[in-house]
């Protein structure tokens, strides 16, 4: 019956034209370190890294509504753990990475109870005293750490590897997001406590336990992506894994491309990554980057605050307007 | 002994200064609830500033404080507007834009602080500078002691304007209940432009007594940014007179960790001490906080 053939055939298409576009992305991911020069390897995976570490601070800081200023010492510790692991204790990478992952979030539950119970701006402060903390910590344990002078890993020079095993967290870190706060009951009841606390208690949900669920999620990330970042670099030091550059970072980057939405942090990891590499390229290191993460920062706040996401879906502001509106908060 | 009571005076004429950073951040989070992450900065700026006028216009640097004090006021003036933006209007979640916006400023000043003056230390010296006051039993430096003294002739002069005027009586409604305020005709908004110009200016101030004791750098703001924070949590968040316990308590901690453990425990003393105080009494050591 040639009737049924046609309707069959249009069917494959119809299949074939929407996985298409998913099927030739996934390739292009999965082929690029076999078609793009090194140093663009290793762009892309910082890409990658910055994007899963973004999303992990999405977690708490726009899914969950609690902003953390530390989540850079979470990476620097599983940094610290997994080098740890595999130079003193000769274990494998997985299970370093593993412990790392598991050790974060123990200690996000730990920071996490006490302070979790009050207003957001304790919570900010704890998390940023804590990061302060953890920094003056890996110089003082200098027999295990290095202290000042660094810890030094077998190095494995294997561009590809890195990539996959970032890509793998990255994906990870993702999926997880998707379907644990865009797909599940315990998104639900952490977008509940965002929007009104008190009547997301009232309604009956454990606010406490939510949030330290969260929040031990959000750090367990972090710590696997420090684990991978170390044996990849193969030197870590108090000032890469744990300076305040990190923090910073991830908030820029959740900010710039919407927070508690799940493609925002990977839109701002992109366009801040790549915006620093280019500064990189041109002017050599220079501390000019802070001003502009910081200008964005205030920007984003100010005009967009929904992010690179919330632009797609509401009215651009006009340059004339955006002034207007400046214009207009100046005066009295 | 003569360690421990050594400790002990150095500790209170720290706190002392302490009491400065703490107490407009203070009042600040109690007006417009906002926990601004940039006080490290004023202070940090407040030194530099310092610093520029000592070396181009000479004299001593404790002339310049009025002077530095108006400059911070103004630059406070002119920033409000933009955090009550932030933190107002039809917003997804005014407390975290207010939390980021100054997070925002914080980072943009140290930045600018390193771009501009590279990580070099830089120090200011004045006539009191290397002089001490021996009182037999332990010294007392005497640019520690002046910094003590104008730590508290600042603090009764705001604890008078905050308790006496009718000025401050107005602050301290808005800081109570703000809605409440602004129908019995405050205009809040204006309240809070003058309660973030006077902390900023206070702030700033304190910044040029730091830079004469300790060194100048770009990256000095996440020092006082925890001292400000341990403050604050220790007296109950927006409660204005727990700031000055606290801040001899700070002090008196911070030197013996200093003599008795060594300079770099001091963030992990600090933080437990936090921690636990999070823990047991959330509302501050005085259970006065909001």
């Amino acid at each position: 019956m040639p009737s049924q053939v046609g309707q069959v055939k249009a069917n494959a298409a119809k299949i074939l034209w929407r996985w298409a576009p998913l099927s030739i992305l996934i390739l292009v991911v999965l082929s690029i370190p076999w078609i793009v020069s090194p140093l663009w390897i290793r762009i892309v995976t910082e890409v990658l890294m910055w994007a899963g570490l973004a999303q992990s601070w999405n977690i708490i800081g726009g899914y969950t509504g609690y902003l953390c200023f530390g989540h850079g010492a979470f990476f620097g510790l599983g940094a610290y753990i997994t080098g740890i692991t595999m130079m003193h204790l000769g274990w494998p990478f997985g299970v370093g990475l593993l412990i790392s992952g598991i050790l974060s979030a123990l200690l996000a539950m730990i920071i996490g109870y006490p302070t979790l119970r009050l207003r957001g701006a304790y919570f900010a402060i704890a998390t940023w005293a804590f990061g302060e903390m953890v920094r003056q910590v890996a110089t003082i344990l200098d027999d295990v750490t290095g202290g000042p002078v660094g810890l030094q890993l077998h190095p494995f020079l294997n561009l590809p590897y890195f990539y996959y095993v970032m890509l793998g967290v990255t994906g990870l870190t993702y999926l997880t997001t998707y379907l644990l706060l865009d797909r599940a009951r315990f998104g639900y009841k952490v977008l509940a406590i965002r929007e009104h606390e008190e009547a997301a208690e009232m309604v009956g949900v454990d606010t406490v336990t939510i949030k330290v669920k969260a929040f031990a999620l959000s750090a367990f990330f972090p710590g696997i992506f420090g684990g991978v970042f170390a044996y990849w670099v193969t030197y870590i030091h108090p000032d890469s894994v744990l300076g305040a550059q990190l923090t910073d970072f991830m908030v820029v980057m959740a900010f710039l491309g919407g927070i508690g939405s799940l493609w925002g942090p990977l839109f701002g990891a992109i366009v801040v990554q790549l915006v620093q590499r280019i500064l990189w390229l041109v002017w050599g290191e220079g501390t000019f980057y802070l001003i502009i993460i910081g200008a964005a920062i205030c920007a984003v706040v100010l005009f967009i605050p929904n992010g690179l996401i919330g632009l797609m879906e509401s009215r651009f502001l006009s340059p004339r307007e955006a002034v207007s509106q400046l214009k207009k908060t100046f005066k009295w | 002994m003569e360690l421990f009571l050594q400790t002990i005076i150095d500790g209170l004429l720290i706190g002392g200064l302490i009491i400065v950073v703490g107490i407009g951040f203070s009042l600040c989070f109690g007006v417009m609830h906002i926990v601004d992450f940039a006080v490290g900065e004023w202070v940090m700026l407040g030194a530099y500033t310092g610093y520029i006028m000592v070396r181009y216009f000479g004299h001593d640097p404790m002339i310049y404080l009025p002077i530095i004090f108006l400059i911070f006021c103004g630059v406070g003036w002119m920033i409000y507007p933009l955090i009550y933006r932030a933190v107002s209007g039809k917003r997804h979640n005014p407390v975290i834009m207010g939390l980021v916006f100054t997070f925002g400023i914080s980072i943009m000043a140290k930045g600018g602080a390193l771009f501009i003056w590279g990580f070099h230390l830089h120090s200011i010296t004045t006539w009191l500078s290397g002089k001490s006051i021996s009182l037999g039993f332990a010294m007392v430096p005497s640019l520690r002691f002046s910094g003590f003294i104008f730590g508290i002739l600042v603090t009764i002069l705001f604890m008078t304007f905050l308790y006496k005027t009718k000025l401050g009586i107005t602050i301290r409604a808005t800081a109570q209940d703000r809605d409440t305020a602004n129908l019995l005709g405050t205009d809040v908004r204006k309240v809070g432009a003058l309660v973030y110009s006077l902390y900023a200016g206070v702030t700033g101030m304190s910044g040029v007594l730091i830079g004469t004791l300790f060194s100048i750098h770009a990256a000095m703001g996440a020092k006082y940014c925890t001292l400000a924070f341990f403050v604050v949590v220790l007296a109950g968040m927006g409660y204005v007179p727990g700031v000055i316990l606290a801040a001899f308590i700070l002090g008196l901690l911070q030197s013996f960790v200093g003599v008795y453990l060594g300079g770099r425990y001091n963030q992990i003393a600090l933080f437990i001490v936090m921690y636990g105080v999070l823990l047991i009494t959330p509302k501050g050591i005085l259970r006065r906080g909001i």
